[in-house]
Protein backbone atom coordinates (compact mmCIF):
# COMPACT_ATOMS: atom_id res chain seq x y z
CA UNK A 1 0.00 0.00 0.00
CA UNK A 2 3.19 2.53 1.17
CA UNK A 3 4.19 1.62 -2.51
CA UNK A 4 1.19 2.36 -4.31
CA UNK A 5 0.55 5.79 -2.75
CA UNK A 6 4.43 7.11 -3.35
CA UNK A 7 3.39 6.61 -6.91
CA UNK A 8 0.90 9.25 -6.32
CA UNK A 9 2.54 12.65 -7.73
CA UNK A 10 2.38 15.03 -5.03
CA UNK A 11 2.05 17.96 -8.04
CA UNK A 12 -1.14 16.64 -8.54
CA UNK A 13 -2.39 16.72 -4.77
CA UNK A 14 -4.24 19.93 -5.98
CA UNK A 15 -7.78 20.08 -7.60
CA UNK A 16 -7.04 23.14 -9.79
CA UNK A 17 -3.40 21.41 -10.88
CA UNK A 18 -5.26 18.00 -11.37
CA UNK A 19 -7.96 20.33 -13.45
CA UNK A 20 -5.73 22.13 -15.69
CA UNK A 21 -3.59 18.73 -16.22
CA UNK A 22 -6.71 17.14 -17.35
CA UNK A 23 -7.52 19.60 -19.51
CA UNK A 24 -4.99 19.81 -21.52
CA UNK A 25 -4.36 15.49 -21.66
CA UNK A 26 -7.59 15.83 -23.97
CA UNK A 27 -6.56 19.35 -26.09
CA UNK A 28 -4.09 20.12 -27.90
CA UNK A 29 -3.72 23.74 -26.93
CA UNK A 30 -5.81 25.75 -24.81
CA UNK A 31 -5.66 29.26 -23.70
CA UNK A 32 -5.79 31.53 -20.80
CA UNK A 33 -9.27 33.04 -20.57
CA UNK A 34 -10.88 29.36 -21.57
CA UNK A 35 -8.92 27.29 -18.83
CA UNK A 36 -9.91 29.92 -16.48
CA UNK A 37 -13.53 29.73 -17.51
CA UNK A 38 -13.62 25.70 -17.48
CA UNK A 39 -11.86 25.85 -13.71
CA UNK A 40 -13.93 29.20 -13.07
CA UNK A 41 -10.93 30.82 -11.30
CA UNK A 42 -9.85 33.90 -11.36
CA UNK A 43 -6.29 35.33 -13.33
CA UNK A 44 -4.14 35.53 -10.08
CA UNK A 45 -5.15 32.02 -8.79
CA UNK A 46 -5.09 30.51 -12.10
CA UNK A 47 -1.38 31.78 -13.19
CA UNK A 48 0.05 30.99 -9.66
CA UNK A 49 -0.75 26.83 -10.84
CA UNK A 50 0.08 27.61 -14.50
CA UNK A 51 3.42 29.07 -13.01
CA UNK A 52 4.16 25.81 -10.99
CA UNK A 53 3.69 23.49 -13.53
CA UNK A 54 5.64 24.90 -15.64
CA UNK A 55 8.58 25.22 -13.36
CA UNK A 56 8.05 20.90 -13.40
CA UNK A 57 8.30 21.32 -17.31
CA UNK A 58 4.54 19.46 -17.30
CA UNK A 59 2.81 22.39 -19.55
CA UNK A 60 4.47 24.91 -21.44
CA UNK A 61 3.43 28.23 -23.09
CA UNK A 62 3.38 29.65 -26.67
CA UNK A 63 2.51 33.69 -26.14
CA UNK A 64 1.34 35.01 -29.19
CA UNK A 65 -0.73 38.22 -30.51
CA UNK A 66 -4.27 38.20 -32.00
CA UNK A 67 -4.70 41.72 -33.43
CA UNK A 68 -3.07 43.73 -30.77
CA UNK A 69 -4.08 41.29 -27.95
CA UNK A 70 -1.67 39.06 -26.54
CA UNK A 71 -2.88 35.76 -26.28
CA UNK A 72 -0.89 32.39 -24.36
CA UNK A 73 -1.52 29.40 -25.60
CA UNK A 74 -0.81 26.13 -23.21
CA UNK A 75 0.00 22.55 -24.17
CA UNK A 76 1.23 19.52 -21.98
CA UNK A 77 4.51 18.21 -22.64
CA UNK A 78 5.82 14.48 -22.82
CA UNK A 79 6.48 14.72 -19.42
CA UNK A 80 3.57 16.17 -18.23
CA UNK A 81 1.59 13.22 -20.18
CA UNK A 82 3.87 10.54 -18.28
CA UNK A 83 3.43 11.89 -15.45
CA UNK A 84 -0.18 12.87 -15.34
CA UNK A 85 -0.79 9.22 -17.19
CA UNK A 86 1.43 7.87 -14.10
CA UNK A 87 -0.90 9.32 -11.45
CA UNK A 88 -3.78 8.21 -13.09
CA UNK A 89 -2.42 4.82 -12.96
CA UNK A 90 -1.37 5.32 -9.10
CA UNK A 91 -5.02 6.80 -8.37
CA UNK A 92 -7.07 3.44 -10.34
CA UNK A 93 -4.63 1.14 -8.54
CA UNK A 94 -5.44 2.29 -5.26
CA UNK A 95 -9.65 2.36 -5.64
CA UNK A 96 -9.57 -0.89 -6.69
CA UNK B 1 -9.80 6.29 -0.49
CA UNK B 2 -12.41 9.27 -0.99
CA UNK B 3 -10.35 11.41 -1.85
CA UNK B 4 -9.01 9.23 -5.06
CA UNK B 5 -12.53 8.92 -5.83
CA UNK B 6 -13.07 12.70 -6.07
CA UNK B 7 -10.58 13.03 -8.12
CA UNK B 8 -10.87 10.46 -10.55
CA UNK B 9 -14.51 12.02 -11.11
CA UNK B 10 -12.88 15.35 -11.18
CA UNK B 11 -10.54 14.48 -13.76
CA UNK B 12 -13.55 12.71 -16.02
CA UNK B 13 -15.66 15.47 -15.80
CA UNK B 14 -13.22 18.37 -16.80
CA UNK B 15 -11.86 16.17 -19.50
CA UNK B 16 -15.98 16.16 -21.15
CA UNK B 17 -16.43 19.69 -20.30
CA UNK B 18 -13.32 20.91 -22.02
CA UNK B 19 -13.87 18.44 -25.03
CA UNK B 20 -17.01 18.45 -25.62
CA UNK B 21 -20.09 20.06 -26.53
CA UNK B 22 -22.50 19.61 -23.82
CA UNK B 23 -24.41 22.71 -23.78
CA UNK B 24 -26.56 21.34 -26.60
CA UNK B 25 -30.36 21.27 -25.72
CA UNK B 26 -32.06 18.01 -25.14
CA UNK B 27 -35.37 20.34 -25.45
CA UNK B 28 -34.73 21.95 -28.67
CA UNK B 29 -34.30 18.47 -30.38
CA UNK B 30 -38.23 17.71 -28.78
CA UNK B 31 -39.49 20.96 -30.20
CA UNK B 32 -37.66 20.45 -33.72
CA UNK B 33 -39.35 16.88 -34.21
CA UNK B 34 -42.47 18.65 -33.09
CA UNK B 35 -42.06 21.16 -36.29
CA UNK B 36 -40.75 18.63 -38.43
CA UNK B 37 -43.91 16.62 -38.04
CA UNK B 38 -46.05 19.61 -37.93
CA UNK B 39 -44.33 21.05 -41.22
CA UNK B 40 -44.23 17.00 -42.79
CA UNK B 41 -48.36 17.19 -41.60
CA UNK B 42 -49.04 20.07 -43.52
CA UNK B 43 -47.27 18.69 -46.90
CA UNK B 44 -49.10 15.64 -46.56
CA UNK B 45 -52.57 17.13 -46.11
CA UNK B 46 -52.53 20.06 -48.12
CA UNK B 47 -50.52 18.54 -51.09
CA UNK B 48 -49.51 14.68 -51.06
CA UNK B 49 -52.58 13.11 -49.94
CA UNK B 50 -54.32 14.21 -52.98
CA UNK B 51 -52.37 15.98 -55.85
CA UNK B 52 -55.01 16.21 -57.99
CA UNK B 53 -57.56 18.34 -55.66
CA UNK B 54 -55.15 20.98 -55.95
CA UNK B 55 -54.45 22.98 -59.39
CA UNK B 56 -50.80 23.76 -58.77
CA UNK B 57 -47.88 22.94 -61.23
CA UNK B 58 -45.23 21.16 -60.76
CA UNK B 59 -42.83 24.60 -60.56
CA UNK B 60 -45.68 25.74 -57.42
CA UNK B 61 -45.65 22.34 -55.92
CA UNK B 62 -42.03 22.32 -55.58
CA UNK B 63 -42.09 25.93 -54.23
CA UNK B 64 -44.75 24.98 -51.67
CA UNK B 65 -42.94 22.49 -50.47
CA UNK B 66 -39.51 23.75 -50.29
CA UNK B 67 -40.98 26.93 -48.51
CA UNK B 68 -42.41 24.30 -45.98
CA UNK B 69 -38.47 22.83 -45.66
CA UNK B 70 -36.99 25.83 -44.73
CA UNK B 71 -39.53 26.76 -42.38
CA UNK B 72 -39.01 23.58 -40.46
CA UNK B 73 -35.38 23.86 -40.41
CA UNK B 74 -34.91 27.40 -39.74
CA UNK B 75 -37.23 27.42 -36.71
CA UNK B 76 -35.69 23.89 -35.51
CA UNK B 77 -31.97 25.68 -35.74
CA UNK B 78 -33.40 28.75 -33.97
CA UNK B 79 -34.54 26.59 -31.06
CA UNK B 80 -30.93 24.86 -30.74
CA UNK B 81 -29.22 28.28 -31.05
CA UNK B 82 -31.59 29.68 -28.04
CA UNK B 83 -32.21 26.58 -26.10
CA UNK B 84 -28.53 25.46 -26.27
CA UNK B 85 -27.51 29.32 -25.19
CA UNK B 86 -29.92 29.46 -22.04
CA UNK B 87 -28.50 25.65 -21.17
CA UNK B 88 -24.45 27.07 -21.77
CA UNK B 89 -25.53 30.79 -19.78
CA UNK B 90 -27.35 28.25 -16.83
CA UNK B 91 -23.97 26.01 -16.46
CA UNK B 92 -21.62 29.33 -16.77
CA UNK B 93 -20.21 28.35 -20.31
CA UNK B 94 -19.91 30.31 -23.19
CA UNK B 95 -22.07 28.60 -26.31
CA UNK B 96 -19.48 29.47 -29.06
CA UNK B 97 -16.11 27.98 -27.88
CA UNK B 98 -13.59 25.51 -29.65
CA UNK B 99 -15.97 22.26 -29.02
CA UNK B 100 -19.06 24.02 -30.12
CA UNK B 101 -17.26 25.34 -33.61
CA UNK B 102 -15.90 21.55 -34.32
CA UNK B 103 -19.52 20.36 -33.84
CA UNK B 104 -20.84 22.47 -35.73
CA UNK B 105 -18.01 21.83 -38.19
CA UNK B 106 -18.45 18.55 -38.01
CA UNK B 107 -22.01 18.32 -39.09
CA UNK B 108 -21.78 20.94 -41.14
CA UNK B 109 -19.62 19.46 -44.12
CA UNK B 110 -22.18 16.33 -45.04
CA UNK B 111 -25.03 18.32 -44.54
CA UNK B 112 -23.49 21.11 -47.06
CA UNK B 113 -22.86 18.01 -49.29
CA UNK B 114 -26.42 16.44 -48.63
CA UNK B 115 -27.87 19.82 -49.24
CA UNK B 116 -26.38 20.62 -52.51
CA UNK B 117 -26.98 16.59 -53.33
CA UNK B 118 -30.55 17.12 -52.50
CA UNK B 119 -30.90 20.63 -54.79
CA UNK B 120 -29.35 18.70 -57.57
CA UNK B 121 -32.21 15.75 -57.33
CA UNK B 122 -34.71 18.39 -56.98
CA UNK B 123 -33.45 20.03 -59.97
CA UNK B 124 -33.35 16.85 -62.20
CA UNK B 125 -36.48 16.41 -61.52
CA UNK B 126 -35.74 13.84 -58.91
CA UNK B 127 -38.11 14.66 -56.18
CA UNK B 128 -38.98 10.92 -54.57
CA UNK B 129 -35.29 10.68 -53.57
CA UNK B 130 -34.85 13.91 -51.67
CA UNK B 131 -36.71 12.58 -48.44
CA UNK B 132 -33.75 9.26 -48.13
CA UNK B 133 -30.98 11.59 -49.54
CA UNK B 134 -31.68 14.27 -46.62
CA UNK B 135 -32.32 11.53 -44.12
CA UNK B 136 -28.58 9.67 -45.11
CA UNK B 137 -26.15 13.04 -45.29
CA UNK B 138 -28.35 14.51 -41.89
CA UNK B 139 -27.39 10.95 -40.32
CA UNK B 140 -24.04 10.99 -41.73
CA UNK B 141 -23.18 14.41 -40.09
CA UNK B 142 -24.65 13.25 -37.11
CA UNK B 143 -22.09 10.41 -36.43
CA UNK B 144 -19.36 12.87 -37.66
CA UNK B 145 -20.09 15.32 -35.05
CA UNK B 146 -20.91 12.62 -32.12
CA UNK B 147 -17.35 12.22 -30.71
CA UNK B 148 -17.67 16.02 -30.05
CA UNK B 149 -20.75 16.03 -27.82
CA UNK B 150 -22.63 13.31 -26.31
CA UNK B 151 -22.43 9.64 -27.15
CA UNK B 152 -26.83 9.36 -28.21
CA UNK B 153 -26.04 11.53 -31.33
CA UNK B 154 -24.23 8.42 -32.36
CA UNK B 155 -27.10 5.97 -32.42
CA UNK B 156 -29.39 8.79 -33.58
CA UNK B 157 -26.91 9.08 -36.99
CA UNK B 158 -26.94 5.28 -37.42
CA UNK B 159 -31.15 5.95 -37.13
CA UNK B 160 -31.62 8.45 -39.39
CA UNK B 161 -29.04 6.41 -42.01
CA UNK B 162 -31.39 3.57 -41.89
CA UNK B 163 -34.28 5.63 -41.84
CA UNK B 164 -32.83 7.10 -44.85
CA UNK B 165 -31.85 3.44 -46.31
CA UNK B 166 -35.45 2.53 -45.78
CA UNK B 167 -36.21 5.34 -47.87
CA UNK B 168 -34.99 4.99 -50.98
CA UNK B 169 -36.17 1.24 -51.07
CA UNK B 170 -39.66 2.58 -50.35
CA UNK B 171 -39.44 5.57 -52.54
CA UNK B 172 -42.90 6.30 -52.90
CA UNK B 173 -43.31 5.85 -48.44
CA UNK B 174 -40.16 8.79 -48.26
CA UNK B 175 -42.32 11.46 -46.63
CA UNK B 176 -43.63 8.43 -43.48
CA UNK B 177 -39.49 7.59 -43.56
CA UNK B 178 -38.81 11.26 -43.20
CA UNK B 179 -41.26 12.49 -40.47
CA UNK B 180 -39.74 9.30 -38.38
CA UNK B 181 -36.48 10.61 -39.33
CA UNK B 182 -36.96 14.07 -38.69
CA UNK B 183 -40.04 14.00 -36.48
CA UNK B 184 -40.65 11.25 -34.10
CA UNK B 185 -36.61 10.51 -33.65
CA UNK B 186 -36.17 13.87 -33.00
CA UNK B 187 -38.63 14.30 -30.04
CA UNK B 188 -37.30 10.57 -28.52
CA UNK B 189 -33.69 11.48 -28.94
CA UNK B 190 -34.90 15.06 -27.52
CA UNK B 191 -36.67 13.84 -24.91
CA UNK B 192 -33.97 11.12 -23.53
CA UNK B 193 -31.23 13.86 -23.28
CA UNK B 194 -33.52 16.34 -21.90
CA UNK B 195 -33.38 13.90 -19.00
CA UNK B 196 -30.31 12.45 -19.02
CA UNK B 197 -28.58 15.46 -18.97
CA UNK B 198 -31.13 19.13 -19.28
CA UNK B 199 -32.90 18.37 -15.88
CA UNK B 200 -29.53 17.74 -13.84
Amino acid sequence: MANIISNLNKAFDSRIRLGIMSVLMVNDTVDFNTLKELLELTDGNLASHIKALEGLNYIQSIKQFIGRKPNTQYSITETGRNSFQDHLNALEKLIQ
Amino acid sequence: MEKQLEDIKAIREMMEKSSKFLSLSGFSGILAGVTATVGATFAWLYLLRNPEATNFNRMQELTILLTDAIVVLGLSVSFALYFSWKKAKKNNMKLINKTTLKTIYNLGIPLLAGGIFSVICLWRGDVEIVASVTLIFYGLGLINASKYTFEEIHYLGITEVILGIGAAIFLSHGLLFWTIGFGICHIVYGAILYKKYDLK
